[in-house]
């Protein structure tokens, strides 16, 4: 079987871009000439085969006869980002717990401070992966790391965003300081340059090739002291057209819920200050230094100014603290729509990737896009699937289908069932993946519950593990169906003592049942009984299965023996023989057991249990062959000889009442 | 200064974790041993602190040695060697350089296949040491007892259980006890050559298995079991065959137990509930005194004198092993993490 290890992106249907995100893998054409056949394995997996084949003799190493076996290649499974599932999920069932609290009372903060866990997970997980990437050499190894970060970096920066936008507590909702910092935090250019050069404090920093670009970054990013320290170390720092400008920043008025005034007056305010730079600016002092110019020009939210810049920036959204910043500083979390509407149509440059569309789908507000948007990433859906069951206990989430009825409910659990259901099917991460779906009743109960019981159990440690997870899930049949499995493999390899107590642990009187059957048989070929030290010591659990206790009560037989105390060993031999539930394979053995006690100096049996066994004898005849009947009907009567004459004369009336 | 915890995600589920012991200085290297994945292994890895001056130590891996099945059980044979059981059957001896612990771990002894079901595959489930004698369990329900410094079979008891057989400890030299799937206990004298236990006892009515055994350091006839439903036996075996003392202690099965090296009183468990405790034994040793002037154990009702500590908040997954050495304890778990206690009082 040939292993084809392939990124398989599956299509979505959903409609909204259908065939641009369907891949097309080329298989050995051999494949398909007698007619594909396809099959579905167990997960993510599914094998391609020729429908018809012609066997051939010679052993050949064609494609053309061999089973593909095609897998989705799953990204979190590789070393570094199996940390991540490991460590966002002690996350998740925190989250799961204090969603479980936030019922009764508020427990906003509490979700904030699991969100930025998430963001710190998210964070570690980069670091780990860039020092794995200064590491390796190998070419593809670094192209995938590289790509992963990518996906990381997307993943952290619109995490923070909702974070800001839909999970912190905003006092008056005034979202301008957290948007600055996000805008600082994910694209941090021209950081480094500013410091440096305030470290050096020069005059003439201007010779620096990134002097301006620096400044306008400083005041893009709403960092105005900076952008003023910068300007001060410009050789003509002390010119007017400085002065002016330095003059606008200082006065630009600051808004801040706990000011003491109302949005209105900051409002006018700022308006005020805005027109008085505006006029600053058409006086034309400026003109000689067109620098400074389009400073002012920023300041006053010139979009001519603001699409000047666009180039000088990766992605649009790079300006958007600016661009709220000098437009509408007073802009609640819901009114970013214009904002970033105005931001991405910002140059010519249309960028238009899958976080481009996040971003905006975010700050118009349309939870239902950014969820599709986001799935599409190729992490697995671990981002789509932890945003949205947070975003869900926020209570932030209202996703209406066509019908407007709500699916929110629906749509989270979907998520997180197929996110549990891929990392069950990875060897180690399957209790990760249950405790997903076991966060889903009842629905991921039931599929924990079907992927459980085909899950291949080599060793006993690993299924007193699995029945240990049944337990705590609630899945009895699991535990139960795992410990009748075991039962019978334990069957299969001869450790019946083994099979017996699986399948005692099951409560299964079928499994027990057939294990003691296998004991018995095994008796009757080897002599040689199997399991004693369990049988004598297995008390209650014997009644399970009437063969068990059977099996349990000859093995006491053979113990009494062995302790020569053979009056007791006669009289359960009797007992085990009249009850008559020995199966019919063997009656041979228990009758000829009777033999060596009907042999013993002492007589063991009494004329009345001879009489039983004599009985038996006849009622069975299939059950020995005729030399050893007449070797037992022989031995009987002697018996019956030996006792009658001994036992007295009244015993001997009530005998004889009873056979009669 | 309080306890400390510091964990550390390494994308392998942990089975054991064993501290290198060094001669002067304080230990920073340590044995983990994978299990249940595709790929298993046993790895060296060192603790390191990034900046000289910082409390913060961040484990590193050191070396790393494949092994093919599941690492069941690491004990010490000597200060540096280690006996290996894995769940394909075969158990190791395995060499950690004394100098450079980058160096590979150093194949000793090998015996392949010393557990198994004629040709099937049966996992060797556990083993113990006492001064490079190792003795050896499997799901076969055999027991080896193995030379560690010649490198063969000293002893076999065949069929020593009819179920498989998951712990396992040395009491003396010439003595262990084995404990079996239904938690069924069975104390074996080696000198004896019929294959027939000296004594035999059940842990616990409910028929779990009992998942590891170990006894008091310095009262070597005091002897504790835990079992997978939880709880812990102690057994006084000069008295009689049935526990002393009958705790239900975790919820889950208990996966570890180890007396502290330096303080006999103190017993610290593990468990698949994820829990990690730490029991202050002194109120069961000192309280009375048995009429022959030895201490005697309390009973089963006496229980709640106990004291109990929880050193590390409840994990979601099950913590599969510990190990301690003075102050600072090592465990590992199933989400794939182990963890740094520091600061532990003893």
């Amino acid at each position: 079987m040939n292993n084809l290890n392939m990124d398989l992106v599956l299509f979505r249907g959903n409609g909204r871009e259908p065939a641009s995100n369907v891949k097309t893998f080329i298989l050995p054409d051999k494949c398909f000439e007698k007619g594909v056949g396809c099959a579905w394995r167990n997960g993510n997996k599914f094998a391609i085969y020729p429908r018809s084949q012609t066997p051939s003799k010679t052993a050949s190493t064609d494609v053309d006869n061999k089973i593909l076996n095609i897998r989705q290649d799953v990204l979190l499974f590789t070393s570094i980002l199996r940390k991540l599932v490991n460590e966002s999920n002690g996350t998740y069932l925190l989250l799961q717990k204090a969603a479980e609290t936030a019922k009764t009372t508020d427990n906003q903060v509490e979700f904030l401070k699991l969100s930025r866990q998430y963001r710190s997970i998210i964070r570690v997980c980069i670091e780990n992966l860039q020092e794995a990437l200064s590491r390796v050499q190998d070419g593809v190894e670094k192209n995938n790391l590289l790509s992963y970060i990518t996906i990381l970096y997307s993943i952290e920066c619109i995490w923070h965003l909702c974070e800001i936008l839909y999970i912190d507590n905003i006092p008056g909702d005034i979202v301008l300081p957290y948007l600055l910092e996000w805008v600082r935090f994910h694209f941090p250019c021209h950081e480094q340059t500013a410091s440096h050069l305030l470290e050096a404090c020069e005059r003439g920093s201007e010779d620096h090739q990134d002097y301006w670009i620096t400044v306008i970054g400083m005041v893009v990013q709403g960092r105005v002291d900076v952008a003023r320290a910068l300007m001060k170390l410009h050789s003509a720092a002390e010119t007017n057209e400085f002065k002016l400008v330095d003059n606008s920043l200082r006065s630009m008025p600051v808004y801040s819920v706990y000011g003491g005034i109302s949005t209105g007056e900051f409002t006018i305010t700022w308006k005020h200050w805005q027109a008085e730079c505006r006029s600053k600016l058409s006086s034309g002092v400026l003109s000689n230094e067109p620098k400074l110019e389009l400073i002012m020009r920023l300041i006053t939210g010139d979009f001519g100014a603001f699409s000047s810049i666009r180039g000088d920036y990766t992605s649009w959204y790079d300006l958007l603290g600016g661009w709220v910043m000098y437009t509408a500083p007073w802009a609640r979390r819901h009114e970013l729509a214009s904002a970033s509407a105005a931001c991405a149509e910002l140059g010519d440059a249309l960028s238009n990737s899958r976080l481009d569309r996040a971003i905006r789908a975010l700050l118009d507000g349309d939870l239902y896009q950014v969820i599709h948007e986001i799935q599409q990433m190729s992490d697995n859906g671990w981002f789509v699937t932890h945003l949205t069951d947070i975003l869900y206990h926020c209570g932030k989430l209202r996703i209406l289908d066509k019908h407007q009825t709500d699916v929110t409910n629906r749509l989270r659990d979907s998520l997180i069932l197929d996110y549990g259901s891929l990392l069950m099917e990875h060897k180690s991460l399957w209790t990760v993946g249950l405790s997903y779906l076991a966060s889903c009743p009842p629905e991921g109960l039931r599929r924990a519950e079907l992927i459980l019981e085909r899950m291949p159990l080599k060793t006993e440690a690993k299924v007193m593990r699995v029945m240990a997870e049944a337990k705590k899930y609630g899945l009895v049949d699991v535990g139960v169906s795992a410990c009748v499995c075991q039962c019978a493999v334990q069957g299969g390899v001869g450790r019946l003592g083994a099979g017996v107590a699986w399948a005692v642990r099951a409560r299964s009187g079928a499994a027990a049942g057939r294990a003691a059957h296998a004991a018995l048989r095994r008796y009757v070929r080897a002599r040689r009984l199997p399991a004693e030290d369990l049988l004598l010591a297995a008390g209650p659990a014997l009644l399970l299965h009437d063969t068990l206790l059977f099996l349990g009560k000859y093995c006491d037989f053979h113990r009494l023996y062995k302790d020569r105390e053979f009056k007791k060993a006669a009289q359960l031999l009797v007992s085990l023989i009249t009850s008559k539930i020995a199966p019919d394979y063997f009656w041979e053995t228990l009758l000829l057991d009777t033999l060596p006690l009907l042999e013993s100096d002492e007589p063991v049996f009494s004329s009345s249990d001879t009489y039983e066994i004599m009985l038996c004898l006849e009622l069975k005849p299939a059950g020995l062959d005729s030399e050893k009947a007449d070797l037992l009907r022989l031995a009987l009567a002697r018996n019956l000889a030996r006792t009658v004459l001994s036992e007295g004369g009244e015993n001997k009336q009530t005998e004889d009442g009873k056979t009669t | 200064m309080p306890i400390d915890v510091q964990g550390t995600f390494v994308s392998q589920k942990i089975n054991k974790v064993r501290w290198i012991p060094e001669d002067y200085v304080e230990t920073k290297c340590f044995f983990a041993g994978s299990w249940d994945d595709d790929e298993n292994s046993i790895k060296v890895w060192g603790f390191e602190s990034p900046h000289e001056d910082e409390e913060v130590e961040y484990p590193r891996q050191l070396s790393e040695y494949p092994v093919d099945g599941d690492v069941t059980q690491i004990k010490f044979t000597e200060k540096n060697k280690i006996a290996v059981s894995i769940s394909n059957g075969d158990v190791k001896v395995l060499e950690v350089s004394a100098y450079d612990k980058h160096t590979p771990l150093r194949e000793v002894y090998h015996w392949k296949k010393l557990h198994n079901y004629g040709e099937n595959e049966c996992s060797c489930t556990s083993l113990d040491t006492l001064e490079g004698d190792i003795v050896s369990i499997g799901e076969d329900g055999n027991i080896h007892i193995l030379n560690g410094r010649r490198g063969d079979v000293a002893r076999s008891i065949t069929g020593a259980d009819s179920c498989s057989l998951h712990s396992v400890c040395f009491i003396k030299h010439n003595e262990i006890i084995t404990g079996n799937l239904r938690g069924h206990m069975k104390i074996w004298d080696l000198r004896s050559p019929d294959n027939k236990p000296t004594a035999s006892f059940l842990l616990a009515g409910d028929e779990l298995a009992s998942t590891c055994i170990i006894n008091h350091p310095t009262q070597p006839h005091i002897i504790l079991a835990g079992s997978e439903s939880g709880s812990l036996a102690v057994w006084d075996l000069r008295v009689n065959t049935f526990p002393t003392s009958l705790l239900n202690a975790h919820s889950a099965g208990v996966t570890e137990m180890q007396f502290h090296p330096e303080n006999p009183n103190k017993l610290l468990t593990s468990s698949v509930s994820g829990e990690l405790w730490d029991w202050n034994m002194e109120a069961m040793t000192k309280s009375s005194k048995g009429p022959d002037g030895q201490l005697a154990w309390l009973s089963l009702d006496d229980k709640n004198t106990m004291m109990v500590n929880s050193l590390m908040p409840k994990l979601h997954k099950a913590i599969n092993t510990i190990h301690c050495d003075k102050g600072r304890i090592l465990c590992g778990a199933d989400n794939e993490a182990i963890y740094l206690i520091k600061n532990l009082k003893y």
